[in-house]
């Protein structure tokens, strides 16, 4: 038996997969990680990794062995090193596996202007799935578990690791974009041509009131000229929604299943794992595409 | 029949329109859509009907377009023939007792009517479930008669008790766990109406129809008791 023992659980930390579908008209959020292109990368070096991400944001968690070994893949810009058993520090880069041994502490420090980072861990945590998805959505309390993670939880990994071989890849070329291309949202309509032309032409600041649920931006006042106020319909990730006062949420992972304010656009799937990395204070412009 | 036509939503969403209005008869054809289109069993991620919209999801916008004729040509089919599902009807037990019903004054103040007309009222009408929204499990009833039409609270409460019953304007709502919210509360349900452990997590499904009758606070607390599972709530409480 191998076990890992969170020492310090980083903020936001929680666990992540590509999603939970299917029940989303029961209320239950698709969730998953906010930047799925980071754990697509992991899959090539930890292929059997039981989709059970562990994702942080801004500052991670710190991880010690305690029985046995474990092999695990960071993904991310982060900042990390290893303290082993025998006190020496270890320097280690994302991207590349690492075999952690009795003793041994995983420490990432913080991830470096961007957000979220991931580990993939081999044979998962030992984890049971919850309505057929591991994600935690920490405010419907779901997940294989339903919290953020703590300091001291335990994980028991029952497979022992199958090679000491090093993997790794390239660094993916996960390059950061300020320009949003977006599609017409439903209530594209609700807007008069002037707003649209402000939405366009108008540079929106990452405010630091932005989670998993939404990325809140500030910027000129996107004021309807119907309603801000619609009868509640189906809502997916990426939409930007635009409550009373003008400015503009774009939903991400942990969406409200339905949802009652005009959606004047939304980003393509890939660019939501792309604004999920920018960090508060980021200027971003968006470009609307007339096609669809 | 409401239905429009399908429009897109973004690059790999697609919405079926039913108009602006919402009336039970809208809901109905909605649901009955829902029902049909998730028995396609389309490459899809989710199908999420609401009161005049349903919304499907898919990976990308390869796969919706290839299940976009698929969707409309099971909507033309339906436009001739409606083949009604068999739904649940429940009888919920309720406790209006005044440790649960935090805004029933509100209601007896602004229609001028005691708390037994709000509960005669509130537990005489046979509600359908319009969606299943807002939080898991949280079922959209209605609708309540005029009598007990109500705006939603002014400040919306930090934390509603899990199990509470509430009306905000012409719907009734039972809030399957600890949140916060707008709507007047009136009482509590004895059992939960979300599962996490079964494969069936929610107890009421959108086009259900639901019935209150009042309880006794000691009767409620007798039900509490028993932890039913969903399973035996649908025994006990459906037909």
């Amino acid at each position: 038996m191998n076990s890992i023992i969170i020492t310090r659980a980083g903020t936001h930390s929680t666990i992540q997969d590509f999603g939970r579908f299917q029940y989303q008209h029961l209320g239950v959020s698709p969730s998953g990680a906010m930047d799925q292109r980071i754990i697509t990368e992991l899959q090539k070096i930890i292929p059997n990794h039981q989709n059970q991400f562990l994702e942080f944001a801004y500052v991670g968690p710190s991880i010690k062995v305690k029985e046995g070994s474990v092999k695990i893949c960071v993904g991310g810009n982060c900042n990390m090193s290893i303290q082993k058993n025998n006190n020496s520090q270890l320097e280690c880069q994302p991207y590349k596996s690492i075999n952690l041994f009795e003793g041994d502490e995983l420490i990432i420090h913080n991830t470096i202007d961007s957000v979220y980072g991931y580990i993939a861990f081999e044979h998962g945590l030992g984890l049971e799935p919850c309505l057929n998805s591991y994600s935690t959505d920490t405010k419907a309390g779901i997940g294989s578990i339903n919290r953020p993670l703590n300091d001291e939880d335990i994980f028991h990994i029952s497979k022992d690791v199958s090679s000491w071989d090093l993997i790794s890849i390239p660094i993916p070329d996960l390059e950061k974009v300020t320009n949003f291309k977006v599609y017409p949202g439903p209530q594209l309509q609700y807007f008069s041509d002037n707003t649209l032309q402000s939405f366009i032409s108008g540079v929106f600041t990452i405010t630091n009131q932005s989670d998993r649920m939404g990325i809140r931006l500030k910027g000129e006042s996107l004021i309807s000229s119907k309603s801000h106020d619609i009868l509640s319909e189906g809502i997916l990730p990426g939409s930007i929604q635009v409550p009373s006062d003008g400015q503009p949420i774009v939903l991400m992972r942990d969406i409200p299943c339905t949802g009652g304010y005009p959606k004047i656009a939304i980003l393509n799937e890939v660019d939501i794992s792309r604004i999920s990395q920018l960090p508060p204070e980021t200027k971003i412009t968006f470009d609307l595409q007339t096609i669809y | 029949m409401y239905f429009k036509g399908i429009n897109s939503y973004g690059d790999r969403g697609l919405v079926l329109d039913f108009g602006n209005e919402t009336s039970k008869s809208i809901s109905q054809e909605v649901n009955e859509a829902f029902l049909n289109i998730s028995n396609l069993n389309l490459q899809s991620l989710n199908i999420i009907p609401s009161f005049n919209k349903i919304v499907v999801i898919f990976e990308n916008s390869h796969i919706r377009d290839q299940n976009k004729d698929k969707i409309n040509i099971k909507m033309n089919e339906t436009k001739s023939k409606s083949n009604k599902k068999a739904t649940k009807t429940w009888k919920i037990p309720a406790c209006y007792d005044e440790d649960f019903a935090l805004d029933i004054k509100i209601i007896q103040k602004l229609h001028q009517i005691t708390k037994e007309e709000v509960i005669n009222l509130h537990s005489s009408v046979r509600y359908y479930t319009y969606y299943i929204g807002f939080m898991p499990g949280f079922p959209y009833l209605g609708d309540v008669p005029s009598q007990l039409i109500t705006p939603r609270l002014a400040t919306p409460r930090v934390k509603i008790p899990a199990r509470s019953i509430g009306i905000a304007k012409n719907h009734t709502c039972i809030y399957p766990k600890v949140s916060p919210g707008g709507w007047n509360i009136i009482g509590q349900i004895p059992f939960d109406i979300f599962d996490l452990q079964s494969s069936y997590p929610s107890l009421f499904l959108p086009s259900d129809e639901v019935k209150f009758y009042s309880v006794s606070l000691s009767e409620f607390q007798k039900i509490r008791k028993y932890n039913f599972s969903i399973n035996e709530l649908i025994k006990e409480y459906s037909s």
